[in-house]
């Protein structure tokens, strides 16, 4: 099958608007070729007719197609590429449309699975009700079924009908409340534009000194920086506020049998399924202006997402902000788990977290008096300021050890950290890769250790994954071996489920075991995520096993 | 519990006078600039010496691999001391690779990748190249019966 044919012009005039914005911009820094509305058009339309000339190509030259086991993609102008996704290595299919998109009916079309370092495959566009056709097929075919109406070249005889089918049997799980949004938005900082704005100001134009009149009285400087940095956080949130409010617009979870759907976004409009036994870890985040008013944080973590990749959000599956009991509902939805009750590090690691804290409020002391000795200032400015924050460590000590804690459930690994925002992390005993222990010097002194169940999610990376953190260390080493101990068995509970009828596997199990949604769909997991083929390569035949499986 | 081959000391020896060496150049290059004294520089690469060969000697003693029968289990770590238990259905795929200097003492290593995002590759140093073939051999035999089908 072929991209959507609109999508010719509209990649020609993507492309074309993206060369003359570089262009504008290498013209204005100068070159000394004299840049005249003439030659712009020139340019211009030169640029246009070639990008169209290769984009004609590139849509000739593009062709899916859903064979019964597998999605296979020939593409490239020059180099030639062949690839087969197996529809049981997909992890998640994204739908995303920004604004002039939905004007001229496309949409972007990405499938994750979980090897590499990227999208493995992104049909760049496809109109909508076909975006959403192969979103709903490749879900049919993972599950085995044949989709009636797919075929090649096929055209779905009835739109309506098939729209009718494509939300059938969803169930909402989540929907966020304006109110919800409106906090979301309220809650979010984006300090990426000040700190652009503060690089590109200080870097080339002199912008901070000649406001400051740095011969002014040293307490009157210390305020117009405090005056310059609260404008800054404030224009940090304002961003913050309405890119939270225009990604956020109208979040909705669905579940349908065996995936996880959301959809979310004002001007840019994304859509995905995630298959529930993809789902590596959920992560509920809250702090304690959060818990004072009831609200807290959700993320869905999946192994498809390359670090780095959607903006750093990792996830798509994220609620931002929702009313406690509502985020705990959808938890228990996803993976239901009963209400823990934490094992908590002992009570003398306190003290440690204390001695850390009033270290780091030394060093910041010191480092701020040495700052200002430099400056000569050190007579006249508030040095010791950050003393002042040492009345609250052992607050701060105190809240550190009690949010701490692990948990044994039958089926998860429950854990808990942060003095502020307090983060509960839930992973499936089945999802564990790798148990680590581990003891740091300072750990040793205190005879306690960490132990991390490590999964494929991709927020690990950033964050400490479900980690068992200073908790003493023959429980450490007991932990460690539990939960080696409980994967093996979970892992041959799966294996049995498996070799069971397939048509018990997929008939309404989520309704007859609430604690297995994870299991149902045909529990193919991954190793190997695709099959590349190219025109480059020696031989025709499909490099197989030892080489695609990709690490993340 | 295996130890590692005792030549991985020699490797890792020879990496902190590696560093030493360039440190203790540089430093010697700058206190000649400065027209400063170059007792220093080379004071500082001796004990960067010493210290790698302490650090060496005490990192072989605290290595130690097995593979039981469904999963690795190691422990190293001199200063922050680590345990990792990586279930053999868990891996993705299987190195064993040879550097320079492990070339130089006849030495290879074998890597261990699995599809997690902290632990995701695992190496275990200090195996005669025979042994690393071997050990990558018997992997892959196990992780092809565990068939795959769990690696995520």
């Amino acid at each position: 099958m072929k991209l959507a044919v609109k999508a010719v012009p509209y990649r020609a005039l993507q492309k074309t608007t993206t060369l003359l914005i570089s262009a504008v911009f290498i013209a204005s820094i100068g070159i000394g070729i004299p840049v005249g509305p003439p030659q712009f058009l020139l340019v211009a339309v030169g640029s246009f007719l070639l990008s169209l000339g290769y984009e004609v190509a590139y849509y000739r030259r593009f062709e899916y197609q859903l064979t019964d086991d597998t999605l296979d993609i020939r593409s490239g102008v020059f180099n030639r590429r062949e690839r087969e996704i197996p529809y049981g290595r997909v992890q998640n299919v994204d739908i995303s449309r920004n604004i002039f998109q939905r004007l001229v009916g496309l949409s972007k079309l990405d499938i994750e699975t979980a090897g590499g370092g990227s999208t493995e495959a992104s049909l760049r566009y496809v109109t909508a009700f076909e975006a959403k056709r192969l979103q709903l097929d490749i879900r049919r075919y993972k599950r085995g079924e044949s989709p009636e109406s797919h075929a090649e070249g096929a055209t779905v005889a009835d739109p309506d009908l098939d729209r009718d089918r494509a939300v059938d049997d969803e169930e909402l799980l989540f929907e966020i409340a304006p109110s919800e949004l409106a906090l979301a938005g309220i809650l979010s900082f984006d300090p990426r534009v000040p700190g652009a704005l503060i690089a590109l100001f200080t870097g080339s134009v002199p912008f901070i000194s000649p406001i400051i009149p740095f011969d002014a009285p040293p307490l009157i400087v210390f305020g117009l920086l405090a005056v310059l940095f609260a404008a800054g956080l404030v224009l940090a949130w304002i961003v913050g506020a309405i890119s939270a409010i225009v990604n956020y617009w109208g979040f909705r979870l669905t579940r349908s049998e065996g995936e996880l759907r959301y959809e979310r976004g004002l001007l840019q409009r994304y859509s995905g399924t995630i298959p529930f036994d993809k789902i590596q870890a959920i992560t509920i985040t809250d702090n304690p202006l959060k818990r004072r008013a009831g609200y807290a944080t959700l993320v869905v973590e999946t192994a498809g997402y390359a670090p780095g990749q959607t903006d750093g959000r990792g996830s798509e599956a994220a609620v931002p902000i929702g009313s406690r009991d509502r985020v705990d509902r959808l938890a228990d939805e996803i993976s239901s788990i009963e209400e823990p009750t934490f094992n908590r590090p002992p009570k003398r690691i306190r003290r440690r977290y204390l001695v850390r804290y009033l270290l780091a409020i030394a060093g910041l002391t010191g480092l701020l008096y040495a700052g200002l000795t430099v400056f000569d200032l050190a007579n006249e400015m508030p040095w010791y300021l950050p003393v002042v924050a040492a009345l609250g460590t052992p607050l701060a000590a105190h809240y550190k050890w009690l949010h701490r804690g692990y948990w044994l459930g039958e089926d998860h690994l429950v854990t808990r950290n942060g003095f502020w925002s307090r983060e509960t992390k839930q992973v499936a005993y089945y999802r564990i890769q790798t148990v680590i222990e581990t003891r740091t010097i300072f750990q040793r002194r205190w005879s306690v250790a960490t132990v991390i169940a490590d999964t494929a999610g991709s927020l690990s990376i950033l964050g400490t994954g479900a980690a068992a953190v200073d908790i003493d260390h023959q429980d450490a080493t007991r932990l460690r071996e539990t939960l080696t101990e409980r994967f093996r068995t979970a892992l041959a509970e799966r294996r049995w489920d498996r070799q069971r009828p397939t048509a018990f596997e997929w008939t309404g199990t989520t309704e007859e075991r609430p604690d297995s949604t994870g299991e149902s769909g045909n529990g193919q997991d991954v190793d190997q995520s695709h099959i590349d083929r190219s025109d480059d390569s020696p031989s025709d035949v499909d490099r197989s096993d030892d080489d695609s499986p990709s690490r993340k | 519990m295996n130890d590692l081959h005792p030549r991985i000391r020699v490797i890792w020896i020879l990496r902190a006078v590696v560093v030493a060496v360039v440190v203790g150049a540089v430093g010697v290059g700058m206190a000649t600039f400065f027209d400063v004294s170059q007792l220093p520089p080379v004071g500082f690469a001796v004990l960067l010496v010493i210290v790698g060969v302490i650090h060496a000697i005490l990192r072989y003693r605290n290595w130690a691999y097995v593979v039981r029968e469904d999963a690795i289990y190691l422990e190293r770590g001199v200063f922050t001391q680590v345990r990792t238990e990586v279930p053999l259905v868990r891996i993705q795929h299987v190195d064993s690779r040879r550097s320079a200097f492990e070339r130089l003492v006849g030495l290879a290593s074998t890597v261990v990748y699995t599809a997690g995002s902290r632990g995701a590759d695992v190496t275990i140093p200090g195996l005669t190249p025979a042994d690393a073939d071997a050990l990558r051999r018997r992997l892959k035999g196990l992780v092809i019966e565990s068939d795959g089908e769990d690696a995520v």
